[in-house]
């Protein structure tokens, strides 16, 4: 059976889809590294968002177990981020993502 | 029947071989005298093992020694019985002798150590290949005598042509080993065991072409090793070598392999007349082609090798036409005297600092007596005069191969012997009688190339010694004598000689069918046509006006050499053309076509390909974050559709 939601489980499902592709346009189309970062942060937001209405949904505990997890990754990888643009940064002294194309092929 | 005194005849070469090698630089000079005192006493031990060797137990003959077991059917061990008993005694008996006078010969020579090394490594296998019970152990000696022959060769391997006539002799012998092989695999499958007594027993069970297939195999390894046509070229180059190397494998002991496995396989060749027409005539043909190039050769040594061809061309025919016990005999007695034939050659050559060419000597009679009187004991020997030993043994072959019934055979074997009168007596008199010609001009003796024809420091001993012959190497040249005169009377008597008794239950004489001509006859006719070869020896270079011409009669007879006899019947050129020059041929095609074009072909394409693959790929590698990233948001929509789709279908 599911619980009895206030609010109808469409507009989270809404909600989340619009968060996620507001941080993959974001990811996309800003050249600042700290700006992507946060749009990566937007997207592991609403993945959150679906895992935590679901489970609210179907009464099942593991949708918060993987959201405590996905807030684990998240800070490692805001970690590493930022330290990969503070190095950059530092030897560049400037961070446009498109000026960093050492790897090129 | 366990007789570990074997393990001694076996082994004590080898230890003496070891020690020469590793402790050669400590021991100095004193490693000929450990060589010779290894070889001494495994030759102790072989005549302490002479009772053994001929006793009868149960039915089986000899002495035997297992070593070990390595597959089921599989039993290595050793073997003594009156055959390899003879091989024995030779081999440890003249080697030791040889041995002795290798101190002497080899002294001052500056790999004087490793000279001793190989030649008891040599010894040991030798010993390996005629005490081994089957034919797995007989083929690793066969290879191992092939190994130190090619060492022994390639001696002085800083001269060039030593190194070619070394390469040359192992690869005829290679191909005389996979002839072996080759049998051993037809025997093997037939027969299922590989030890002479299982072997024997079975030969009732194989057909006649099997038979006749594994003979044909077996003999190419004879020929091989044995110097037979056309095999044989290998051996005139093999006197590249020093002489009493010389003297142990290419004349006593390692050609005359082939005639043990002969006579060791004689079961098989007695129940195969086809291998017995094949073996005979082909030994035939080398009797009297070695004997016919033996006339036309000026190297004292290139002489005595082809004479030695010619002799195993004898002992094969014997061995070959089933008369094992005069085959057997001539191996006997030749090993006595050609051993002494090389040694004495040698006494001349180290006298006459190295000169190897007989036109330049001449008059040495009175400088060397002592090499004048082996030399002409050697050579009486070997012309079969009686008393001395070839003539008991030469007429038990020649007569042998009329009473099994190889007429044809019988004539080659007559004229032979008169051939080979005439170029030892044609060596012995233009060496040791007339003036001394070392002092005239090459030229004038009809030699054009000097360097080319062994006349200058052809070996390279050293320079640094007095040049009259020492004690050491006189010694085993004065005990070879006494068995050059006298050793043939063991073979005196016919059916009631000693030899025949020794033999009688190995080789059992069988019925022998009454001959046109008899024994005693053919030992007549025999003795006619040495006469008569000694005769035209004499004629043309030992009368009085023939001594006094002599300069100018040897350089006509250079001169006028015939091309087919100088070019030794133009052997080494057909081989040549057959074999070498195809086989240049195909590793020709291979290095300048296969392997370019197609092999390393194949790997350009590949290398082009990835090439390519990889300008195709670079195209993604912008190196741009946002590029990637727009890849994965692609790729990852295009998983979701996948799914979504694939879901939607169920």
């Amino acid at each position: 059976m599911s619980g009895a939601l206030p609010v109808a489980i469409g507009n989270y499902l809404g909600l989340s889809t619009a968060i996620f592709f507001i941080g993959v346009a974001g990811v996309l189309l800003r050249r600042n590294p700290l700006v992507m970062l946060m749009s990566i942060e937007l997207m592991w937001n609403a993945a959150n968002l679906l895992f935590l209405a679901y489970a609210r949904v179907w009464l099942n505990n593991a949708g918060h177990i993987f959201a405590f997890l996905v807030i684990t990754v998240a800070a490692a990888e805001a970690a590493i981020g930022l330290a990969i643009i503070v190095t950059v940064f530092r030897t560049r002294a400037n961070v446009d993502v498109d000026e960093v194309h050492a790897l090129r092929g | 029947m366990h007789y570990p005194l074997l393990l001694a005849i076996w082994l004590l070469p080898l230890a003496g071989a070891i020690l020469c090698w590793f402790l050669g630089p400590q021991l100095k000079g004193a490693a000929g005298w450990l060589a010779c005192a290894m070889l001494g006493l495994s030759f102790v031990a072989t005549m302490l093992s002479w009772s053994s060797g001929t006793q009868h137990v149960a039915g089986h003959e000899g002495a035997h020694q297992l070593l070990g077991s390595w597959l089921p059917g599989f039993d290595f061990g050793l073997l003594l019985d009156p055959l390899s008993l003879i091989w024995a005694t030779i081999i440890t008996g003249v080697g030791f002798l040889i041995h002795l006078y290798s101190v002497g010969y080899m002294h001052g020579d500056r790999a004087f150590a490793r000279f001793f090394a190989y030649m008891n490594f040599f010894v040991f296998a030798m010993l390996t290949l005629v005490l081994s019970d089957n034919f797995i152990g007989l083929l690793v000696g066969w290879g191992l005598v092939g190994l130190a022959s090619y060492f022994l060769i390639g001696f002085w391997f800083d001269r060039p042509s030593a190194v070619a006539a070394a390469r040359k002799a192992f690869v005829i012998n290679v191909v005389g080993d996979v002839g072996i092989m080759l049998a051993i695999f037809i025997l093997f499958a037939n027969l299922h065991s590989l030890s002479f007594a299982d072997v024997f027993a079975g030969v009732g069970s194989l057909s006649t072409g099997t038979l006749l297939a594994v003979c044909a195999f077996l003999f190419v390894g004879a020929a091989a090793k044995s110097a037979q046509v056309p095999l044989h070229t290998w051996l005139p180059d093999a006197m590249e070598g020093p002489t009493p190397v010389s003297a142990l494998i290419h004349a006593a002991t390692m050609v005359t392999a082939g005639v043990y496995l002969i006579a060791r396989c004689a079961p098989l060749w007695s129940h195969s007349s086809g291998a017995q027409l094949l073996v005979g005539t082909i030994g035939g043909l080398t009797a009297l082609a070695g004997a016919i190039l033996g006339t036309a050769q000026w190297d004292i040594k290139r002489i005595l090798a082809y004479s030695t061809m010619s002799q195993i061309g004898y002992m094969i025919m014997g061995v070959g036409v089933g008369a094992y016990q005069g085959g057997v005999a001539h191996f006997f007695t030749h090993a006595f005297f050609k051993a002494q034939l090389f040694l004495a050659s040698g006494l001349v050559i180290h006298a006459l600092a190295n000169e190897q060419d007989v036109r330049r000597m001449g008059g040495l009679a009175k400088k060397l007596p002592f090499a004048f009187v082996a030399m002409g004991t050697g050579v009486l020997a070997i012309c079969g005069i009686p008393p001395f030993s070839g003539f008991f043994s030469k007429d038990q072959v020649i007569y042998g191969t009329l009473a099994h019934g190889h007429p044809w055979l019988y004539a080659v074997g007559i004229l032979t012997a008169g051939i080979t009168a005439y170029y030892m007596c044609r060596l012995l008199f233009v060496t040791f009688f007339g003036e001394y010609r070392g002092d005239v001009d090459p030229s004038y003796l009809g030699i054009r190339h000097p360097e080319l024809a062994g006349t200058a420091a052809h070996e390279a001993a050293p320079s640094t010694h007095d040049h009259a012959p020492a004690w050491i190497m006189s010694v085993p040249v004065g005990i070879l004598i006494v068995p050059t005169i006298t050793i043939g009377f063991l073979m005196a008597g016919g059916d009631r000689s000693w030899w025949s008794r020794f033999f009688a239950a190995q080789f059992p004489a069988g019925h022998v069918p009454a001959t046109a001509i008899s024994e005693l006859q053919t030992t007549l006719i025999v003795l006619a046509v040495v006469v008569a070869g000694i005769g035209i020896a004499v004629w043309r270079y030992a009368t009085r006006t023939a001594q006094d011409d002599a300069v100018e009669r040897l350089r006509a007879e250079s001169v006028h050499m015939p091309a087919i006899l100088s070019n030794a019947f133009y052997f080494d050129a057909a081989l040549d053309m057959l074999f070498v020059r195809s086989s240049q041929l195909l590793g020709t095609f291979f290095g300048r076509t296969l392997d370019p074009q197609v092999i390393d072909g194949a790997v350009r394409e590949a290398a082009w390909s990835a090439g390519k693959l990889g300008t195709i790929v670079r195209w993604f590698q912008t190196g741009l974050l946002r590029t990637y990233a727009f890849l994965i948001v692609v790729g990852a929509a295009c998983f979701i559709a996948y799914y979504a789709l694939a879901g939607g279908m169920h």
